[in-house]
């Protein structure tokens, strides 16, 4: 099968990568001990048949699967389990934040004993995110370089797991082929042994609109990253499947409230502002011009499919006297003028951003738009000299600790690099992050969640589900809401 | 062959009145100016304002040219948008013209070494990686119309400079030029009213060219994002927002689109025009 | 002919030229907005993750001394490793130049195909039916955008005829070769347009100049004048601009690229820009350098030949 992507990878080394389009194909190379279910929210066995959290929530014992290998066939050691884990759990890597709970890991025989050094309910579904993938340690130590770096670098060329699928060649910018895992241990609903496919080969194709003519014309079986616009066209189309995927993506702008910004008073610190912009914000009306009526509303910062997401109303209905009598309230009855950051050449964004500009010229406020790259818009909102910007977010693993982090919990990225601080959220956030009862934990990000919807430093816009084509003879793949794209289950129809 | 027959009859009729392609050309331009200078006069709507109750509409009485993906009148915009474009055309290659035509004359007078390092300053600045060099300015002078002319004019003057200098070697060879140096004209005189109208004739038409080409670079650089900034009606840039509506909204690109090739073919034949005017003149 | 002497001198002047724009380049990439740590984290970056980042590819050393080690690194003939990719940059080239220079010549010869008999048709029916014609259909491919024109034919051409691939590069010569037919149109027919319109003034110029009537009161045959006299003076401006447009061609196909989904040294460089992958662009820099400069000797010889007194 042949699928179209809209950019390259970057770098398949689980720990060690950075991006999307590295994250989202991983999974078919490196497999991990446990697996995400296809409503990405759940968990079910992976390398590992069993696994169980002690009573005090400091010991994961699991079980490793019979007569697991590489696709090189060499067997799946607890050794390289022991390498793979503690690799993930390297400080100041991107991704090492998910499982910095471990404290030490020992194996014996199948059984693989990881002690933590504070309960972690998260640690289970950490298990299934790609960073946490097992390698084969004496072929990864074999390659070349002094470090662990320049090993990865060198390893990730030609990278061997033990995912459905095993690498083949690459054409950077191009073409990346990938073939059947011989020694892969899963059967499919029928019987059969996984993958079905003999192979899957990924075609770069930037433009969308060549990446919907190629699979028009048949010369791919699907292409993913549809642009909205064109969903209800090839809807009807009828050689096509149009599908919706269910996503943890959120839209959203997000502020600068420090007090000051530029060495100027900042009208965004004030949360009456905040809320103003966001009643004046029409979220059905972007909701049209920019996804064609794909996207919802959010009814919370973090996506409808993200576990313990509450509320059920979707966040400021769109009231423009309300808005009015909040700035008034808030001493800007004439408004300001401010800049909204949007990623050039984005076409959502820019839609975004000019629909807005347009509504809250009605409470006074002139809305300058700036497009910039995303190395330039990046430093400008680290370095807390932006005073708005559009983004987006969509989850890595599926529990509310990672959004929460970024969005709400100030010691990560000072929540979204806005100088928004709640003591109340950073105390609740720190409480879940070793709160093993999950009802109570539920209640800590219910209460996350209302405190940052009320005052937090954003203007939530929608969510959407991700758009991906497929050809009506492809069967049986599927894009889970953390984003990962799984062939292994996938067919053509003959 | 007609050539030989037409060439003499076409010269002497072309002395009795001014070319009829810069007639047409100048009206184009002319008529073109007018909206440029009083949008609001011709447009039927505001350009910014958005109807959220008409998103994408096709050509009515109402919207003769249809509402774009924001619900607004594409007619109107694509008026507005004459303001810009006529200034992308003008301020992105005007500068480049005068000074790559001013430098272009003197070194291709001068020739031998000046002629060899003007060759070095040529490869240097169009072997530099153009949109490395727009980032940058975006970077320095924030994203806009003016980086554009920036940008364009640091790499476009070359064009025009190697075009001059290039037919102004050749025309110093010629016996009118070795003349004006036996009459003891001072070099400059030489350049300026002599080498510079016979030599101008490829850089004049290849400025009118640019006009159209600047206004097209806009689109590419709004198709990047570097081009014109929202809400501002800018032609390339609508082009660049219909793209993902070709199939089932047309009218977003297809009108600027329009506009984009009437201007440049107003350029075009005032190039056309000016080239046989200072051909007759000889 | 003082050919031999004459291409040696200007390869010597290229060094120079190298030189200059290398160091500009150098300064500039570092002058853009942001790190590549930001660029490649993103929203993610958190400070611990990009100071290491920065400390693994000594980015947090002063410029003049990360510009010693890049000197360094290249006068052992090693122009480093992609930030992004994580492979040698030699090796980028030798992968995207080959198909952005496949792709130039392939314009560059349609464009002259295009150009040069219908510029000598419009020129010789000046203001006539086909004339007017030839420059309404030339003004329409100038004033298409690139990737409204590529849309359109790979539409028509490839998914609707299925003439031609939608997209891609293919594998083996041929393949790259149809492939490319369509983006090397698309790219051709603004530069067709430029070259037709410069020839068609230039002939008609170069018709009503006094040498032709020489020639013409000398008894010459009318074919003979225009092949000896006509062309060569009136390519002589051509062949300049037709220089200066590959030139901007080679480091300027990147839209034609990312619509047609080639993977050439526009896309990559545009992309390493974003991704502020320092040695790339710095690399790519130098590798379209010495390809503009191949090209624009090229010019200067044909420019010689056709005049040889602009050698001198």
């Amino acid at each position: 099968m042949t699928y179209a992507r809209y950019a390259d990878s970057l770098f398949l080394d689980p720990v060690l990568n950075d991006a999307n389009v590295d994250i989202w194909i991983l999974s078919n190379l490196y497999d991990t001990l446990l697996l995400p279910t296809d409503d990405g929210k759940g968990v079910q066995p992976g390398l590992a048949t069993e696994w169980k959290v002690s009573e005090d929530g400091l010991t994961v014992t699991l079980t490793l699967r019979d007569g697991i290998k590489f696709s090189d066939g060499s067997p799946i050691t607890g050794e390289d389990v022991k390498f793979s884990l503690e690799r993930a759990a390297v400080p100041d890597t991107t991704w090492q934040f998910l499982v910095a709970s471990i404290a030490s890991i020992a194996t014996e025989g199948k059984t693989v004993t990881i002690t933590l050094a504070h309960p972690d309910p998260a640690f289970i579904s950490a298990l299934t995110v790609f960073n946490t993938a097992i390698m084969p340690k004496a072929l990864f130590e074999a390659e070349a370089g002094a470090t662990d770096a320049d090993k990865a670098k060198a390893f990730a060329e030609h990278p061997v797991g033990s995912g459905p699928f095993m690498f083949a060649s690459w054409e950077r910018g191009s073409t990346m082929k990938l073939v059947k895992n011989p020694y892969y241990w899963d059967k499919g609903e029928d019987g059969q042994p996984l993958p079905y496919l003999d192979g899957v080969t990924f075609e770069v194709i930037p433009d969308d609109a060549t990446r919907i003519l190629r699979l028009q014309s048949g010369e791919v079986d699907g292409a993913e990253l549809i642009p909205y616009a064109r969903v209800d066209e090839l809807k009807a189309d009828d050689k096509l499947n149009m599908e919706m995927y269910p996503s943890t993506r959120v839209q959203y702008i997000s502020m600068n409230v420090r007090p000051q910004v530029n060495g100027a008073d900042n009208p965004l610190s004030n949360p009456k502002v905040r809320q103003a912009l966001n009643y004046a914000t029409n979220k059905e009306a972007i909701i049209q011009i920019v996804t064609h009526g794909v996207g919802t509303q959010l009814t919370s910062f973090m996506s409808s499919a993200t576990p313990m997401h509450t509320g059920t109303a979707p966040l400021y209905p769109y009231d423009l006297e309300k808005a009015k009598a909040l700035m008034a309230e808030a001493g800007f009855p004439n408004g300001f003028s401010t800049s909204l950051l949007v990623l050039a050449g984005n076409q959502d964004e820019i839609g975004i951003g000019t629909a807005v500009q347009q509504m809250w010229a009605a409470i006074g406020v002139k809305l300058e738009l700036q497009q910039v790259d995303n190395a330039t818009r990046t430093q400008q909102y680290r370095d807390g000299t932006m005073n708005m910007r559009v983004a987006a977010w969509t989850d890595d693993i599926a529990d509310p600790n990672e959004i929460t982090s970024y969005f709400a919990y100030s010691p990560t990225i000072d929540a979204l690099h806005s100088g928004w601080k709640s003591e109340e959220a950073d105390k609740l956030y720190v409480a879940s992050q070793s709160e093993i009862d999950p009802a109570k934990r539920a209640e800590e990000y219910a209460r996350i969640q209302e405190i940052f919807n009320a005052e937090g430093p954003t203007v939530p816009l929608y969510e959407t589900p991700y758009p991906v084509a497929l050809s009506k003879t492809t069967m049986g793949f599927n894009q889970i809401p953390l984003g990962n794209n799984i062939f292994r289950a996938a067919w053509l129809d003959k | 062959m007609t050539l030989v027959a037409t060439a003499p009859v076409a010269k002497r009729r072309a002395r009795l009145r001014l070319p009829f392609t810069l007639v047409f050309g100048g009206t184009i331009i002319g008529l073109s100016t007018i909206v440029a200078f009083f949008p609001s006069l011709f447009a039927p709507y505001d350009p910014a304002a958005m109807d959220y109750n008409a998103l994408l509409q096709p050509p009515t009485m109402a919207h003769p040219f249809g509402t774009d993906s924001f619900g607004r009148d594409v007619l109107t915009r694509v008026i507005h948008a004459y303001t810009v474009d006529m200034q992308i055309a003008v301020f992105a290659t005007l500068f480049p013209f005068v000074f790559g035509t001013f430098i272009g004359a003197l070194v291709g007078y001068a020739g031998g070494w000046v002629n060899a390092l003007f060759g070095r300053v040529v490869d240097a600045i169009i072997t530099f990686p153009f949109l490395v060099l727009v980032i940058a300015i975006v970077a320095v002078l924030g994203p806009g119309l003016i980086n554009m002319y920036v940008a364009v004019s640091v790499v476009g003057w070359v064009f025009y400079a190697r075009l001059v200098a290039t037919e102004v070697q050749v025309q110093k060879r010629l016996d009118y030029a070795h003349s004006g140096r036996a009459m003891g004209y001072r070099p400059l005189r030489i350049i300026f009213r002599h080498l510079l109208p016979n030599a101008i004739t490829p850089a004049l038409v290849y400025w009118m060219t640019d006009m159209a080409l600047a206004i097209l670079l806009g689109s590419s650089l709004g198709y990047l994002g570097l081009g014109a900034q929202p809400p501002t009606a800018e032609w390339g840039v609508q082009i660049a927002d219909g793209k993902n509506f070709m199939n089932t909204a047309w009218w977003i690109s297809v009108f600027p689109g329009v506009a984009i090739v009437v201007t440049g073919l107003g350029f075009s034949l005032v190039g056309d025009g000016l080239a046989e005017l200072l051909r007759t003149k000889k | 002919m003082l050919l031999v002497p004459y291409i040696f001198r200007r390869v010597l002047q290229l060094i120079p030229t190298f030189a200059f724009i290398i160091i500009v380049v150098f300064v500039l990439v570092r002058l853009l907005p942001g790190d590549p740590a930001s660029a490649i984290l993103g929203d993610r970056a958190i400070d611990a993750n990009v100071d290491r980042i920065n400390h693994e590819l000594g980015l947090d050393q002063p410029v003049f001394v990360q510009f010693l080690v890049f000197v360094k690194s290249i006068a052992t003939g090693n122009l480093g490793n992609s930030i992004v990719l994580k492979i040698p940059v030699a090796d980028l080239i030798a992968q995207r130049m080959p198909v952005t220079l496949m792709l130039t010549v392939m314009a560059a010869v349609i464009a002259l195909i295009l150009a040069l008999p219908l510029a000598f048709l419009a020129a010789l029916q000046r203001d006539k039916l086909a004339d007017n014609a030839i420059r309404g259909v030339f003004q329409v491919g100038l004033s298409m955008p690139v990737f409204y024109l590529g849309i359109i034919l790979l539409t028509v051409f490839g998914a609707k005829l299925g003439w031609f691939p939608v997209g891609g590069y293919g594998e083996g010569f041929l393949d790259h070769v149809h492939h490319l037919i369509l983006p090397a149109l698309t790219l051709a027919l603004s530069l067709a347009a430029i070259l037709m319109r410069n020839l068609r003034a230039a002939i008609i110029g170069v018709v009503g100049a006094e040498y032709v009537d020489f020639a013409r009161a000398k008894g010459l045959r009318p074919r003979l004048i225009m092949i000896r006299h006509v062309l060569r003076n009136a390519l002589i401006s051509t062949v300049t601009l037709f220089g200066l447009s590959i030139g901007t061609l080679l480091g300027g196909a990147v839209i034609t690229e990312t619509v047609f989904a080639i993977p050439g040294a526009g896309r990559l460089m545009i992309d390493s820009i974003y991704g502020r992958d320092y040695p790339v662009v710095q690399g790519m820099t130098l590798a379209l350098a010495v390809c503009v400069s191949l090209t624009f000797l090229l010019t200067d010889i044909a420019q010689a030949w056709l005049d040889p007194r602009v050698a001198r």
